[in-house]
């Protein structure tokens, strides 16, 4: 394989959590109308994908599941430096979990015929960092999570990961295809090439993909999710003093009496 | 492909370990999981993988387990989650459990999808409460985005309902039972994979001793404030006897090992003091430390998020309030020693 490898780095919209603050009066979110943005994480994954190519060369095609808006953070990808981008969208994915959202993945992953997958450690908004476990058993594939750096060996056909583990860190060698979930802050994204950035935002246009187009139109979707939102709660806002002191002594005293 | 879910019965706990260790988690869930099958009125299993670890089957009886499944075989040491998630996902298409409880650590939540996948199963991520309801369904619940709500998930239709759950959040069994009658109850089960059928090889494996921050009284947390010196945070919490902690920025900066992190990517901590200096107070840190009894906050920034979620706060430079701090608290300690 001296043609390189297929990169797919997986990509999610997210509301902006930068924007979200915590009310201490009512324990809600103010959410202040945050705008969709890629999911932080994913800027991690994007970078790794990119490092890899210039590593051991092949191409880097950026994927996201969503409705059709999220082309946007397809277009962040590309303006970093992805080759290309897939919009996985289709009415049949909508209230999907996360056992149809890998199933959407991990075939189109097939279909791109990926050597290597490369998620952010979990999203924002669902945060369970089980898309890349996920895409990785629906394919039978190999799978690095929590990984800090990447170590290539294309004449192995394996890649290495440094694994962030209790207590430690271990390195493991993967046979390809393989699923890696980078740790969130594993590396520094570089910022977008401003050519980049104006032909993803006037040129680039994804390739779009609907459920049937993949072959899963009957195995997705909330029909086929196992879990249900059985209910939400306000979390009972904690209550605080929120006392103000001035001095060290008084901070001391407060300390001296609770302890 | 709709299953008969009559067919699915009692509750499994997986006791991580490593090298021969049980992760705390593993109890923590033992714990919460007896009381689970009490009242569903169902078995409490719990599954032991490993290489040579006979005694943590032996251990997890003695701790409330009606039953344990021993899987050894060296092809299950040092971790790895191809063989793991393929011998689990084995053993719960033969004996269908209901309830499967796995630790939220970075080795529960890498192959629990592994077996939640190819078995179709609901797979809620990073729970911190756990219940049944009337009909024995499980109710997970875990904190969403931002951790203002809790969301209840529930998996109907599909078995089993498994779960990761957070580590610190339910106290540990204790060993009750005497280990006499304990081998009796474990069973040793056929070990399906080889090492000619495994995808991953572990090089290297670099690990000390694990600090728990969890089960600290008192908390010292730093963040990005602490500009690279944690001192102040180190004296303050020797002075307390407590734990030191930091936010993922710091740990992110490397002042700070990994284990020390609070937050939804980190630990979750219930101490009865957690001061905070430092940190600004993002939600996700919050999520972490939002139940101590008692949270003080050292900040320069008068705005900081963190004073709306503390008792106590002081706008201040944390490398004067703090050196101040540990002085007093020092100085009365030897007027009473
Ligand atoms: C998916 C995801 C998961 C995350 N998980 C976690 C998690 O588990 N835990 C976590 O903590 N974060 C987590 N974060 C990161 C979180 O969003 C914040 O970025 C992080 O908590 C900020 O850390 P900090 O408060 O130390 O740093 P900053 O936000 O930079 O705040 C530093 C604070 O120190 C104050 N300060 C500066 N100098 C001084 C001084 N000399 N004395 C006193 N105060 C000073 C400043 O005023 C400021 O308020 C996560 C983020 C994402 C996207
Ligand atoms: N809808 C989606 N489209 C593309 N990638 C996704 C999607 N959902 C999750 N992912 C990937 O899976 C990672 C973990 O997400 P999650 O399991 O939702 O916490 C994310 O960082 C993304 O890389």
């Amino acid at each position: 394989m001296n043609d390189g490898w297929n990169i797919v780095v997986c990509v999610k919209q997210v509301p902006d959590a930068d924007d979200v603050t915590i009310d201490p009066d009512t324990g809600t979110l103010n959410r202040s109308d945050a705008p969709a943005v890629l999911n932080r994480p994913d800027h991690n994954a994007v970078e790794s994908a990119l490092a890899l190519r210039e590593a051991v060369g092949g191409t880097v095609t950026a994927i996201t599941m969503g409705p059709p808006p999220a082309k946007a953070v397809l277009q962040t990808a590309v303006g970093a430096g992805a080759d290309g981008g897939v919009l996985l969208t289709d009415r049949a994915f909508g209230g999907s979990d996360t056992w149809p959202t890998s199933l959407a993945l991990a075939r189109a992953a097939e279909e791109l015929d990926a050597d290597v997958v490369i998620c952010g450690e979990e999203s924002t908004d669902s945060s369970t960092g089980q898309v890349p476990p996920g895409i990785a058993a629906h394919n039978g594939w190999s799978q690095l999570t929590y990984v800090e750096s990447l170590e290539p060996r294309p004449d192995e056909d394996v890649l290495v990961g440094k694994r962030d583990v209790e207590g430690g860190y271990e390195r493991v060698a993967a046979k390809l295809p393989v699923v890696v979930a980078m740790e969130f802050g594993a590396n520094r994204p570089r910022p977008a090439g401003l050519h980049r950035k104006i032909f993803a935002e006037t040129e680039f246009e994804p390739v779009e993909w609907t459920a049937s187009d993949l072959g899963i139109e009957d195995r997705v979707g909330l029909a086929n999710s196992p879990t249900k939102v059985g209910g939400m709660d306000t979390a009972s806002p904690v209550e605080r003093e929120r006392e103000r002191v001035d001095t060290v002594d008084d901070l001391y005293e407060h300390i001296m009496e609770v302890l | 492909m709709p299953i008969d879910i009559d067919d699915y019965r009692d509750v499994w706990v997986f006791v991580e370990q490593h090298e021969g260790e049980a992760a705390p988690v593993s109890w923590e869930l033992l714990s919460k999981g007896r009381e689970l099958a009490d009242e569903t009125g169902e078995s409490l299993v719990a599954l032991v993988m490993g290489d040579g670890v006979s005694h943590l089957a032996d251990e997890a009886v003695a701790r409330g387990a009606d039953h344990a499944l021993l899987a050894d075989d060296p092809v299950f040491e040092p971790y790895r989650a191809d063989p793991y998630g393929e011998q689990f996902r084995a053993l719960v298409e033969a004996r269908k459990p209901s309830i499967v409880l796995i630790g939220g650590t970075h080795t529960g939540r890498d192959f629990a999808g592994r077996v939640a996948v190819p078995a179709h199963a609901g797979l809620t991520a990073d729970c911190t409460e756990l219940a049944v309801d009337d009909e024995g369904l499980l109710l997970a619940s875990r904190p969403t985005f931002g951790g203002d709500a809790m969301a209840t998930i529930k998996c109907p239709s599909h078995r089993p309902q498994m779960a990761t759950v957070r580590a610190g959040v339910f106290d540990a069994s204790e060993a009750t039972k005497d280990d006499v009658d304990a081998a009796a109850a474990v069973e040793e089960v056929d070990v399906v994979v080889t090492e000619e059928d495994t995808l991953s090889t572990v090089i290297e494996r670099v690990v000390s001793d694990v600090v728990d921050i969890t089960d600290a009284d008192v908390v010292v947390a730093g963040g990005a404030g602490a500009e690279g010196n944690f001192e102040p945070i180190v004296e303050l919490a020797d002075a307390l006897g407590g734990e030191v902690a930091a936010s993922r920025a710091a740990v992110d900066e490397g002042w700070v090992e990994p284990a020390r992190q609070v937050g939804q990517t980190g630990k979750t901590v219930r101490p009865h003091l957690y001061i905070a200096a430092g940190i600004s107070g993002a939600v996700q840190h919050l999520e972490g430390m939002n139940d101590s009894d008692y949270v003080v906050a050292i900040n320069t920034d008068p705005n900081a998020a963190i004073f709306e979620h503390a008792d106590y706060g002081i706008v201040g430079d944390l490398h004067e309030v703090l050196p101040k701090l540990t002085a007093m608290i020092r100085e009365k300690q030897e007027v009473v020693v």
